[in-house]
C-alpha cells in the first residue's frame, strides 16, 4: 500500500515536471511572438527613418544675386501687376552665369540653370516685395537647390556612392566647385512643413495633406462619435429585443467587415452624385469615413456599455433615476473610456484609409494648403501613395518622411486617447 | 404591531386545522396561504400576484399585506421567487423585458402597476437595497446626495449637507466617514458600502425600504451592524427583507413569509413561524431538511 502511494506521488511529481515544462514552452512561444513583433516594428521604423530623415534637410546654394530692374522687366516695385510678370528666374540665371562664366552651349546652359530650383524665383520676389530698396542692389543669398542636386549632394559619401542619375559630369563638377567654396549647405527643409504638394520635390510639402487629414478627421469624429454612441446606447439600453433589432445588429457587424472601397463607391454615388457635395473636399471625405468608422464605434461602444456592471444601473433605478438619467449619469461616464478607445481605433483606421478617398476625388494633385472644410484637399496616406508613384528620386525620401508624419499623427492621437482615458477612468467594485 | 385579520378579501384558514391542499409536481401546497398574510390596515397590499418570465411562471397567486412600520422577512429555498416578488413591489422588474406582473399591488391604496403610477416616483417612495453593495463610483457624499439631487429635495447646499449627514447618521456610518466624504464610496469596506447603500436609500425618505439579501455578501460583524440598523430603521420605515438566513429573519423581523417554488406557503408572526410552523413545508425548511 505504501509502495503504491509512493509511486503515485512519484507519478504526480513526474507529471508536474512535464506540466511545468509545457508551461515554460508556452511562455517561450509568447516571448517569441512578442519579440518577433517588436523586431518587425524596429525594422520598419529603422527603414522608414533611415530613408526619410534626409527629407527634413534641404540643400541650399549660395549665390550673389542682383535685383536688376532691366532683367526683371519692372520699373515700379510697388506695382503688383508688374511684379507678377517680372522674370525673377532671369536674375537667378544671371547670377549662375556670372558664377560659372565658362559655360557655353544651349544644353550646358540649361543644365546650369537647373542647379537652382524653380521656386527660388518666388523667394526673390517675396524678398523684393518686403524690401523695395533692394531694387538694382546686389546681395548674397542662400537659394533652394534643384532636387537632382539635392539628391546628389545628400548621397555624396554614402556607402553606395554618390547617386549620379540625371547628373552629368559637368554638373557634378559645378557642385564640387560650389562645395569647395563652401557655397553649398544643408538646411532644415522648411518647405516640407509649410507647403502643399508640388511637382518639384524640393518644393513639395506635407502641410497640405496634413491639414486635409486634420479637417477630414474632424468631420469624421464630429459625426461618427455622437452618432455611434447614440446608436450604441439605443441598441443596448432602450431597443426592444425583436427581429428588427437583431437584423440591425447583424447588419452593423457585417458592415464592419465591408471592404472600405465600397464605402468610397457609396459616397460617390450618394454624397457626390445625388446630394452634389463638391468632390475632393474634406467634408465628403469625412462623410465617407464616417460611414466606414461607424460600425467600429458602435460595436466597441456597445461592448463598453455592456461592461458597465448591472448593479450600478439597478442602484440608480432603485433611488428613482429615470432611464435617461441612468444612462447619462452612470452608464455613459463609466463606458466613456471604452467608447473613446473604440473611437480612436476607428479614427486611426480612418486616418490611414486611402481606397475610399480615391473614389471621391481626394487623390487629386492639390498645391494649395486647404484652409477649411470645403477646400479641395488630399490626405496623408493618399499623399504617400502619390509620392511613392512619382518618378523623381527625391520623392523616395519624401515618401518615407510623409510616412513618419503619418505615424507621428497616429502616435499623437493615441497618446491623446490614453490621456483622456486615464482621466475619465473610474474604478468600481 | 398590526392587527391580523382573518376574514377579509381572502378566506383564511383558522386554527391548526389542516387547510385544503393541492398537489403540484408531487409537493403538497396549501390552496391558500396559511397563517396571517393579511392585515386590517396595511402600508402595501398584494393580491393575486402572478409573475411571469416569458412563458415561465415564477410567482403563483401571492396574497400578502405589509403593515406600516413593520419588518417582514421573506425566506425560502433558492429560486423560490422571493427576490422576484420583492422586485415587483417597486417595479424593478420593469427593466427585465420578458417579465410580466399581474394581480393587484397597492401602496397606500394606490395601484402600483396602474398607468397613472410613475415608476420613478414609485421608487422614490419604495427604496431598495441590493444583495451586493453597489455604491456608485463617486464620492461618499455624492452617493448619498444623488437621490435628493435627482428628486430636487434640497434647494441649497446646506440642506443637502444636512440630508447627507442625517442619512449617514441613521445608517450608522457618519462617525466612520465624516472626515472623508469626498473619497470614493467604492473604497469602503463591504459592510460600510452596504450601509452607504442604505444611507443612499433613506436619503430620499422613502416610505418603504426593500432589502434583497442585504447581508449575504457581508461578514458576521458587518451583518450584525446592518441588523441593528434594520431594527432602528423599523421605527420610521416599513421594511421588507429577503434573506437566506433564518436566524437573521428571526432576529430582525416581526412577521415572516415562507415562499416555496413561487408559492407563498405561510405567513405568520416570526416567533410562531420558527417555533410552531403550521405547514409541513415551512417546518421542513426551518428544521433544515432542505434549502
Amino acid at each position: 500500500m505504501t509502495n503504491l502511494n509512493k509511486s503515485r506521488a512519484e507519478q504526480i511529481q513526474s507529471s508536474l515536471a512535464k506540466r511545468y515544462r509545457a508551461e515554460k514552452r508556452f511562455q517561450m512561444y509568447g516571448y517569441a511572438a512578442i519579440a518577433f513583433g517588436l523586431l518587425c516594428v524596429v525594422i520598419l521604423f529603422t527603414d522608414i527613418v533611415s530613408k526619410g530623415y534626409k527629407a527634413f534637410g534641404q540643400t541650399y546654394i549660395q549665390l550673389e544675386v542682383t535685383y536688376d530692374a532691366s532683367t526683371l522687366g519692372i520699373t515700379d516695385v510697388n506695382d503688383s501687376q508688374q511684379l507678377a510678370l517680372a522674370d525673377f528666374h532671369g536674375i537667378v540665371k544671371k547670377a549662375l552665369k556670372s558664377r560659372f562664366t565658362d559655360v557655353s552651349g544651349r544644353k550646358a546652359k540649361r543644365d546650369l540653370y537647373g542647379l537652382i530650383s524653380n521656386g527660388a524665383g518666388y523667394t526673390l520676389r517675396d524678398r523684393l516685395v518686403a524690401n523695395p530698396e533692394l531694387l538694382n542692389q546686389t546681395e548674397t543669398l542662400w537659394l533652394v537647390a534643384d532636387d537632382d542636386i539635392d539628391t546628389y549632394y545628400k548621397s555624396i559619401g554614402s556607402d553606395a556612392g554618390a547617386f549620379t542619375g540625371r547628373m552629368s559630369e559637368q554638373r557634378q563638377g559645378w557642385v564640387d566647385q560650389l562645395v569647395e567654396s563652401n557655397d553649398v549647405e544643408m538646411r532644415v527643409n522648411r518647405n516640407f512643413f509649410t507647403q502643399g504638394d508640388s511637382r518639384e520635390p524640393e518644393l513639395a510639402g506635407i502641410r497640405g495633406a496634413a491639414m486635409g487629414s486634420l479637417f477630414t478627421l474632424i468631420i469624421t469624429l464630429a459625426l461618427s462619435f455622437p452618432i455611434g454612441v447614440a446608436a450604441a446606447v439605443y441598441l443596448e439600453e432602450f431597443a426592444p429585443c425583436n427581429r428588427w433589432t437583431d437584423l440591425i445588429e447583424v447588419n452593423i457587424n457585417n458592415l464592419a467587415a465591408v471592404p472600405s472601397i465600397i464605402f468610397g463607391l457609396l459616397g460617390l454615388a450618394i454624397f457626390i452624385n445625388f446630394f452634389h457635395v463638391p468632390r475632393s473636399v474634406p467634408v465628403v471625405g469625412g462623410l465617407v469615413l464616417t460611414l466606414m468608422t461607424l460600425p467600429t464605434i458602435i460595436i466597441s461602444s456597445r461592448a463598453a456599455i455592456k461592461a458597465v456592471p448591472p448593479s450600478i444601473r439597478e442602484a440608480a433605478i432603485g433611488v428613482g433615476a429615470s432611464p435617461m438619467q441612468v444612462v447619462l449619469h452612470h452608464v455613459l461616464p463609466l463606458a466613456m473610456p471604452g467608447m473613446l478607445t473604440g473611437a480612436i481605433i476607428g479614427m486611426a483606421q480612418a486616418l490611414g484609409e486611402t481606397a475610399p478617398l480615391l473614389m471621391i476625388g481626394m487623390v487629386a494633385f492639390i498645391v494649395d494648403v486647404p484652409g477649411g472644410f470645403t477646400d479641395p484637399a488630399t490626405v496623408l496616406p493618399v499623399q504617400i501613395f502619390l509620392w511613392a508613384d512619382s518618378p523623381e528620386r527625391a520623392f523616395v525620401e519624401k515618401t518615407s518622411a510623409a510616412i513618419m508624419v503619418l505615424l507621428a499623427f497616429l502616435i499623437l492621437m493615441n497618446t491623446l486617447a490614453v490621456i483622456l482615458r486615464k482621466r475619465l477612468e473610474r474604478r468600481w467594485l | 404591531m398590526n392587527k391580523m385579520v382573518t376574514d377579509i378579501a381572502v378566506e383564511m384558514p383558522t386554527g391548526l386545522v389542516q387547510p385544503e391542499q393541492e398537489n403540484i409536481d408531487g409537493i403538497e401546497y396549501p390552496k391558500q396561504t396559511i397563517g396571517t398574510p393579511l392585515l386590517e390596515s396595511s402600508k402595501m397590499s398584494m393580491r393575486n400576484v402572478d409573475v411571469f418570465y416569458g412563458d415561465k411562471q415564477a410567482i403563483f397567486n401571492v396574497n400578502v399585506d405589509i403593515g406600516q412600520h413593520e419588518v417582514i422577512a421573506m425566506i425560502g429555498p433558492s429560486g423560490c421567487g422571493k427576490s422576484t416578488f420583492i422586485r415587483s413591489i417597486n417595479r424593478m422588474n420593469d427593466t427585465v423585458e420578458s417579465c410580466k406582473v399581474t394581480g393587484q399591488l397597492t401602496l397606500d391604496g394606490e395601484d402600483i402597476y396602474s398607468t397613472k403610477m410613475d415608476p420613478v416616483a414609485l421608487r422614490a417612495r419604495v427604496g431598495m437595497v441590493f444583495q451586493k453593495p453597489n455604491p456608485f463610483p463617486k464620492s461618499i457624499y455624492d452617493n448619498v446626495a444623488y437621490g435628493p439631487r435627482l428628486h430636487g429635495l434640497a434647494s441649497r447646499r446646506a440642506e443637502l449637507d444636512e440630508i447627507v449627514e442625517t442619512s449617514l447618521t441613521r445608517a450608522g456610518l457618519w462617525a466612520e466617514v465624516k472626515d472623508r466624504l469626498d473619497q470614493p464610496g467604492t473604497g469602503l469596506s463591504g459592510g460600510q458600502q452596504q450601509r452607504l447603500c442604505i444611507a443612499r436609500a433613506i436619503a430620499i425618505s422613502p416610505e418603504v425600504i426593500l432589502m434583497d439579501e442585504p447581508c449575504s455578501a457581508l461578514d458576521p460583524i458587518a451583518t450584525a451592524k446592518i441588523e441593528e440598523l434594520i431594527a432602528e430603521l423599523s421605527q420610521n420605515y416599513t421594511i421588507a427583507i429577503v434573506t437566506h438566513s433564518m436566524q437573521q429573519a428571526a432576529r430582525v423581523s416581526h412577521r415572516t413569509a415562507y415562499f416555496h417554488l413561487g408559492r407563498l406557503v405561510e405567513v405568520n408572526e416570526t416567533e410562531k413561524v420558527f417555533t410552531a410552523p403550521e405547514h409541513q413545508l415551512t417546518e421542513a425548511y426551518i428544521t433544515g431538511r432542505f434549502g
